[in-house]
């Protein structure tokens, strides 16, 4: 080796650590700006589109209807206590004390008699409290009725008008005491007979001896919600998509253009008339001269991937199903 | 600029890829950077050798042709290493052996002056050019070496991947990043070396012709003093 030799091979030796010293102390080694981090994304995985129908709890079988727990049948209540109620109203009527414990014991007898009308009257009122306020006017008219006979002598107008209203006043007013027993569950102790629901032959129809199921008596949903028919949409413009990423779109802008499009579709999924284009939005000045074009492309598109699959087929001819289907579409870009 | 030897195998540190790759990765690795040196070595070595003698051969050239006594020069010049001295050395030397006898045959001293010098040429071109053939040949071989190195280190990669069972980037990137880093260490020795190479061959057959020149003018010299002689 030549003495020029040596004299290159150190002057090389030498560049070559001073180069791979300046690489390694950070001269060109950027250090990564992206470190390789993974971070976590949540996925949740769709398999079923729109199988609930829009209720609270969609599909359940309602809760089964109980009966009322009544207790124990009691006997008639004694008559005191009912004497004891009428005095405060009906201070005006004191005859009428007397009848009451006749009507109670059997209330159809009462409607029956026509004839002492002032003598129902302040029964209804102990029994029921709601009707007090109607059932003062009536007193005092009939007191008014009852001369109203003498009266039709003086006019004749007035005294037939009368009569009329105190036979519907005591019409009405018997009837007051018929429900009044039926309904009046508040006061079971007060009333004279023992009280129940009503169960018809078919009480126990359709019940199961299995707990029920719901906790809401609510009926299933009548319509699919708003958040199957997203379901449904989006389901739909995925299958689409293919076919509009075929579309060239016209002109710039147009891709801001929405599209209502209604579809029209078969059991299968297949297209039962042509894609009819019923509305738009996002037109502006810019894109206005591209809606034709992009009414026949969104069009193309869905008569492209027209047979549909996966579609629920419970919720194909429900009200609002997707027999008949509207939805919002864009062209991508 | 953070002096401090970053380890981390993200970086680009050369230290940090170097000790990170496999030992058939790291032979290749080292391979390169000898040849790397050398070809450096070679390249400043033959470029100032090179330089030198194209130098020393223009004032040879024009001493020689200023020169009044080819004898005294020759004299003068007799110890000189360089190419046209030679050549001019060897002519000389012929050109007394063939007239040192009575008689002096024309023809068969001027092919033998010819050959005499042409030779010389020869052997001064080989040694010149002695170390061009190792240019050539990092020039031609390291990026192959290079690239044994990188799809080893790849291999490699792979069969970590196999291992971890995780195809994540974290886990390949290391892997690839030191295997292509061989690869690079080969091209960067390849590239100076053939540059060089092109350019020290051109700069040899330079000398070279500049040789022959004078060799033919000198053999021309050499040829009228023979018609004058006797």
């Amino acid at each position: 080796m030549e003495r020029g030799e040596r004299i290159g091979l150190a002057i090389a030796v030498a560049g070559h650590i001073v180069l791979f010293g300046l690489l390694s102390v950070g001269f060109l080694s950027t250090p990564n700006p992206e470190k390789l981090k993974v971070t976590p994304i949540d996925i949740s995985l769709v398999k079923d589109v729109a199988l609930e129908a829009a209720s609270p709890t969609p599909n359940e079988q309602a809760a089964q209807s109980v009966a009322p727990e009544e207790g124990a049948p009691e006997d008639a209540a004694p008559p005191e206590p009912v004497e004891a109620e009428p005095e405060p109203q009906p201070a005006p009527p004191p005859p009428a004390p007397q009848p009451k414990p006749q009507p109670k014991p059997q209330p159809k007898p009462e409607p029956a008699k026509p004839e002492p009308r002032p003598e129902p009257k302040p029964q209804p009122k102990p029994v029921e409290k709601p009707r007090p306020q109607p059932k003062p006017e009536p007193k005092p008219k009939p007191a008014p009725a009852k001369p109203a006979p003498a009266k039709p002598v003086h006019e004749a107008k007035p005294a037939p008008a009368r009569p009329t209203r105190s036979e519907a006043k005591p019409a009405a007013a018997p009837k007051p005491t018929t429900p009044a027993r039926g309904s009046g569950k508040s006061e079971t102790a007060k009333t004279t007979r023992p009280r129940g629901s009503h169960l018809g032959a078919d009480f126990l129809k359709g019940l199961s001896a299995d707990p029920s199921p719901s906790k809401s008596q609510a009926a299933p949903a009548a319509r699919i919600g708003a958040q199957q028919l997203a379901n449904i949409a989006s389901a739909i413009l995925r299958q689409v998509q293919p076919c509009a990423n075929r579309q060239v779109t016209p002109g710039p802008g147009a891709e801001r253009i929405r599209v209502a499009i209604n579809l029209h579709l078969n059991k299968d999924g297949s297209l039962a008339a042509a894609p009819r284009v019923v509305g738009h939005s996002g037109v502006d000045g810019e894109n206005e001269r591209y809606v034709d074009r992009v009414d026949d492309l969104a069009i193309a598109t869905f008569k492209g991937c027209s047979p549909l699959r996966g579609l629920p087929a419970e919720l194909y001819d429900v009200p609002g199903g997707w027999s008949n289907f509207t939805l919002r579409y864009k062209l991508p870009g | 600029m953070n002096p401090v030897f970053n380890m981390d195998a993200a970086s680009l540190s050369p230290v940090a890829l170097f000790i990170h790759a496999d030992w058939v990765v790291k032979f290749v690795m080292i391979g390169l950077l000898l040849a790397s040196i050398w070809t450096w070595a070679i390249i400043v070595a033959f470029s100032r050798k090179l330089a030198r003698t194209k130098k020393g051969m223009t004032r040879f050239e024009r001493d020689f042709w200023k020169a009044e006594d080819i004898d005294a020069f020759h004299r003068m010049e007799q110890d000189n290493e360089l190419p046209s001295a030679r050549v001019f050395s060897a002519g000389v030397q012929e050109w007394r052996r063939s007239t040192a006898g009575g008689h002096i045959d024309r023809d068969g001293t001027r092919e033998r002056l010819a050959t005499a010098m042409g030779s010389a040429v020869a052997g001064e071109i080989d040694k010149l050019s002695d170390r061009l053939n190792v240019l050539a040949t990092v020039g031609s071989v390291a990026p192959f070496v290079g690239l044994f190195g990188t799809v080893w280190g790849i291999m490699r990669s792979f069969t970590g991947i196999a291992q971890a069972q995780n195809t994540s980037l974290a886990v390949v990137a290391p892997g690839i990043s030191e295997a292509l880093f061989a690869t690079a260490i080969g091209l960067f020795a390849a590239i100076p070396a053939v540059i060089a190479y092109n350019r020290f061959s051109h700069g040899v057959n330079r000398v070279e012709a500049s040789l022959n020149r004078f060799a033919d003018g000198f053999h021309t010299t050499l040829s009228r003093q023979l018609d004058s002689a006797r």
